[in-house]
């Protein structure tokens, strides 16, 4: 099924009752998300994608705007008649019953044309317990469960009623590195089986990367950019969007554009075509740069980390709005630990231009127009 | 070393002197009286008179409690004392729960009516027993202008006839009926306070998760509320067992000192089975009072073990 | 899984319907919720009101067939005859010195032993607080009757020092006052033991500062502890120069016969609540948080 949200705001009233500052959780949020689809709402904490998450679920009301299931408008239903599942980020599992009891208890609520008797609700708590490889633990309390196991039980709780609708709120996040790994491969193939509309929310832009068919990303109750995963890294629409995905994360450097050629430094390093004369940010990923005895842009060498396949070559300049510049090389490329700068040339498509006051993307290099639809 | 054991030596020293009142007043009005109730309940018939004319009683054994237990005033005290407690707790307890989730389900004007709640708790179980017994009372009681109080007024509004509730010849039940209704609501204010106390500190992502699988209201209070408030009933339930077993002023209270001015059957219970006996009987007193603590033991190793079995974690 | 029929959606016309039905739910469940409280709450309060009203109504107008809501004629009167008839101004001051007599010792021998307890280290330390816990799950009833015979054999009877010395060490405020000590860091203590802070100064400087919450709920449980106490001084005093409050009013008024004046009655009853309705006013927030913690009355 899929989701609309239409115009959606929240607006929490001030904490503090002197002050009368409403903080605004989410802001005129529009988007579609197509039918079994798995979904990541990412953005850093304050962004507004869990009560995002929460306004689908129902559990808080927007103050304004429509939410769609289909074709119908459950904006002013309440949690109990929309047919959600949803996994809390501490999983909320009740802790006196037992794990069959905890996926039993959605069934035992169904009515109507759901209704479910005994042996048919057993079976379905089997199979969603199977389906996230628990069957083994039905009779333990969550107390003697690790937190993968948790996880995984309240996964098959909220899938057991086969809701229309699957809502995740930072489902890792209290996962060790290792089982976070593993438990988002698991999301993903429980998801596919399923084939049920999945919208997860998170931090982390490498699990969302990683597992999304879609990515939403947020700031400060504003989306910032949609689309496919390699779509929105390869075509980010601004700076924070750049920033934000990718590991290492992205450099960025003050530099201006002068007759179609893009200055750093002082350097001219790339050519820039269409683009008036200004001061701007560019942003390069860590891939973009090819180290050259002859490169455009030098660089002060401050250490070469040996990563295996890749080399991470950790450098200077003035220009820099980073920390470092980090880029990742091919391991191939031979550079003499004891030089004092490193020149490189750049890969005109890992290279993004950003208006210096809007930082909205200026420049889009060789490639096409980015897709912001899906 | 040795300075070091000196400065050890000198901490015992100072830690007995800041305990030596509290020590010397335990042992005085704490442990003789455990040692000393043993001895006075197995002597025969002691009593304090006894003792300061020379003699303890008449046998070493167990004869006061065979006379306690045979005597029919205790029996008495006996089953009014169960009667009250297995009256009061249960009701007292439900209400306090049901009054609690409701409590804390409200948003305007919870504070104050929790607030509201709790004034019983602050009050002197005498004094506003009185006013229970004014209640309840028929003024110019046999006279034929009487003032049937507004106890029976209120309840006259729905139809019903003016009742004897405690008044010369009133029957045992009305007597129990109203000593229910004063104890409950005496009991009331701890529990919804433990009770709420406990509502609040459940987490509330449990309650957000049935409602997103669309559990009814009866089956959330039933299914999660009272299983994640069990530990604090189990400790409500303790707590009015043991005070249901010693009470004694509310009954003081509504009835006076004699507990039996009013419909011939005595009203008292254990504890005031003990304070009867003391003055001539302590050897009994002793006794009896042995009886309550094994009861009280009794019924609170039962309740554990029967909380153990169904609270969870 | 995948071949489970999903939940069943909904259409435009049931949507409508589900919406305004949830509408109306949540607006019965709360005036239900209200109501109820509301009436709970008038039966808790009633016999307060009930209290106020009849201590100002005259005799004849309490004995009035159908009893009046609220009094035609206020009588204050009342008020002076309860004094007189209880004899409350004299027993009421007993009942303030012995309050405020055994609150300070207790006080004293309560920080005292907690501090013994949370800081000092001494030989069978553990065995005497374990020892001390479990005079606890023994009804008080048991003491009251070697207490009697006690105090009778030291002299005690009709004295203030009976009403005193018997209660002044709670083996349970000890317990709680050691646990809030604990929590208090260990190297305060030893900060000011290197400074060369005298233990005393230490406890009066840091640790009842620290403690203080929990030093006014037990003062205020042990003031209300005289207030309502009826059994023991009702056993061991006979004349009204050390009677306490609640004995008096007792007393005074036990006439079954149905021809008691409750106006006056009331009036005395009014007297001893009020001051007990002062402290819950002003005192609440330690009430309730002592009482949370004890689930002892008094």
């Amino acid at each position: 099924m899929k989701i609309v949200l239409q115009n959606l705001t929240k607006v929490f009233p001030s904490r503090n009752k002197k002050s009368n500052e409403e903080v605004v959780a989410v802001s005129d949020l529009s988007f579609t998300i197509p039918d079994g689809k798995l979904v990541g709402l990412l953005g850093p904490s304050g962004c507004g994608k869990s009560t995002t998450l929460y306004m689908i679920s129902g559990l808080q009301k927007p103050t304004g705007g429509q939410i769609f299931f289909g074709e119908d408008d459950v904006t002013t239903l309440s949690p109990e008649n929309r047919g959600v599942g949803l996994v809390f980020q501490n999983y909320a599992l009740y802790p006196h019953m037992t794990v069959k009891q905890n996926i039993l208890f959605p069934l035992q609520n169904l009515k109507g044309a759901d209704k479910l008797d005994k042996n048919t609700m057993l079976e379905r708590a089997l199979e969603a317990a199977r389906l996230v490889q628990i069957d083994n633990l039905m009779d333990r309390k969550p107390s003697e469960l690790s937190g993968g196991q948790q996880q995984r039980v309240a996964i098959a709780r909220a899938l057991v009623k086969m809701p229309r609708v699957l809502l995740l709120d930072e489902p890792l996040s209290n996962l060790d590195a290792r089982l976070r790994l593993q438990t988002r491969e698991e999301i993903r193939r429980i998801q596919r089986e399923t084939g049920i509309t999945t919208i997860f929310v998170t931090h982390d832009q490498e699990e969302a990367m990683s597992i999304s068919d879609v990515i939403v990303v947020m700031k400060l109750g504003v989306v910032q950019q949609i689309g496919k995963p390699q779509t929105v890294y390869d075509n980010p629409v601004n700076l924070f969007v750049a920033k934000f995905l990718g590991t290492p994360p992205i450099n960025v450097f003050k530099a201006n554009v002068k007759g179609g050629k893009l200055y750093i430094n002082g350097e001219a390093v790339l050519d820039v075509q269409g683009v008036a004369d200004r001061e701007v940010f560019a942003a390069i990923r860590p891939e973009g740069f090819i180290p050259a005895e002859n490169g455009a842009m030098t660089c002060t060498l401050s250490s070469i980390e040996v990563m295996g396949r890749d080399v991470s070559i950790v450098s200077k300049n003035e220009a820099m709005l980073t920390p470092t510049i980090r880029s990742i090389v091919d391991a191939d490329y031979k550079i003499s630990a004891t030089a004092q700068t490193v020149k490189f040339d750049l890969k005109p498509h890992k290279v993004f231009i950003f208006d210096s006051e809007t930082e909205e993307r200026i420049y889009f290099g060789d490639q096409s127009a980015p897709e912001t639809g899906i | 070393m040795k300075k070091f054991l000196q400065k050890i030596k000198f901490e015992e020293w100072k830690a007995w002197i800041y305990l030596a009142p509290a020590v010397a007043l335990l042992l005085v009005f704490t442990v003789w009286p455990i040692i000393n109730t043993l001895r006075m309940a197995f002597w025969e018939d002691y009593s304090i008179m006894k003792e300061l004319g020379g003699t303890l009683g008449n046998e070493f054994g167990l004869k006061n409690f065979e006379k306690v237990i045979k005597y029919r005033g205790f029996i008495d005290c006996l089953k009014n004392t169960m009667l009250l407690t297995v009256l009061t707790v249960p009701i007292s307890t439900i209400l306090a729960l049901v009054i609690a989730v409701c409590l804390n389900a409200i948003k305007p004007l919870q504070r104050f009516l929790q607030t509201i709640f709790f004034l019983p708790y602050v009050t002197n179980s005498i004094a506003i027993g009185m006013v229970f017994e004014a209640m309840f009372n028929i003024v110019g009681f046999g006279t034929s202008n009487p003032s049937y109080g507004i106890i029976n007024n209120i309840l006259g509004v729905f139809g019903a006839d003016p009742i004897n509730w405690i008044n010369a010849g009133s029957g045992y039940w009305q007597n129990i009926a109203v000593l229910t209704i004063y104890i409950v609501w005496n009991a009331l204010p701890f529990k919804i306070l433990i009770l709420l106390g406990g509502l609040q500190s459940v987490n509330k992502q449990y309650y957000d998760a049935a409602k997103i699988d669309s559990t009814p209201r009866l089956r959330v209070f039933t299914k999660i509320t009272v299983p994640l408030l069990s530990p604090m009933i189990a400790y409500v339930v303790i707590t009015g067992f043991i005070g249901g077993f010693k009470e004694y002023s509310s009954i003081v209270g509504i009835f006076g000192d004699d507990m039996q001015a009013v419909g011939g059957e005595s009203l008292n219970t254990m504890v005031g089975y003990i304070y009867d006996a003391l003055g001539n009987q302590e050897g009994r007193a002793s006794a009896a009072a042995l009886i309550l603590f094994a009861i009280i033991f009794v019924v609170t190793m039962i309740n554990m073990y029967v909380s153990k079995k169904k609270t969870h974690y | 899984m995948a071949d489970k029929k999903i939940m069943t959606t909904m259409h435009e016309k049931d949507m409508q319907k589900v919406t305004a039905a949830q509408t109306v739910t949540k607006i019965i469940v709360q005036f239900l919720l209200y109501a109820f409280l509301c009436i709970m709450a008038l039966i808790i309060v009633f016999p307060f009101y009930w209290m106020i009203i009849s201590s100002l109504k005259s005799t004849v107008e309490y004995r009035l067939p159908i009893p009046t809501l609220f009094p035609q004629d206020i009588m204050w009167g009342n008020y002076i005859e309860a004094f007189t008839a209880a004899n409350l101004g004299k027993l009421f001051m007993n009942t303030v010195y012995v309050g405020i007599v055994s609150t300070i010792l207790s006080l004293v021998i309560t920080v005292l032993s907690a501090f013994a307890f949370a800081r000092l280290e001494f030989k069978g330390k553990n065995a005497l607080f374990a020892g001390l816990l479990a005079t606890m799950m023994i009804p008080g009833e048991l003491f009251t009757i070697t207490n009697y015979v006690t105090v009778t054999k030291f002299g005690w009877l009709d004295s203030f020092t009976v009403l005193i010395v018997p209660f002044l060490v709670s083996v349970f405020y000890i317990y709680l006052l050691r646990q809030n000590f604990l929590q208090i860091p260990n190297e305060l203590y030893l900060a000011a033991k290197v400074d060369g802070t005298s233990d005393l100064k230490y406890l009066w400087k840091v640790m009842i500062p620290l403690s203080l919450p929990n030093l006014i709920s037990i003062t205020i449980l042990k003031m209300m502890g005289a207030w309502n106490s009826y059994v023991w001084p009702r056993l061991v005093t006979s004349t009204d120069d050390y009677r306490l409050i609640t004995n008096g009013l007792r007393d005074a008024f036990t006439d079954m016969s149905g021809q008691a004046n409750i106006p006056v009655q009331m009036a005395a009853v009014t007297v001893v609540s009020i001051p007990l309705f002062l402290v819950f006013i002003f005192l609440r927030k330690y009430i309730m948080k002592g009482v949370s913690r004890s689930g002892i009355k008094g």
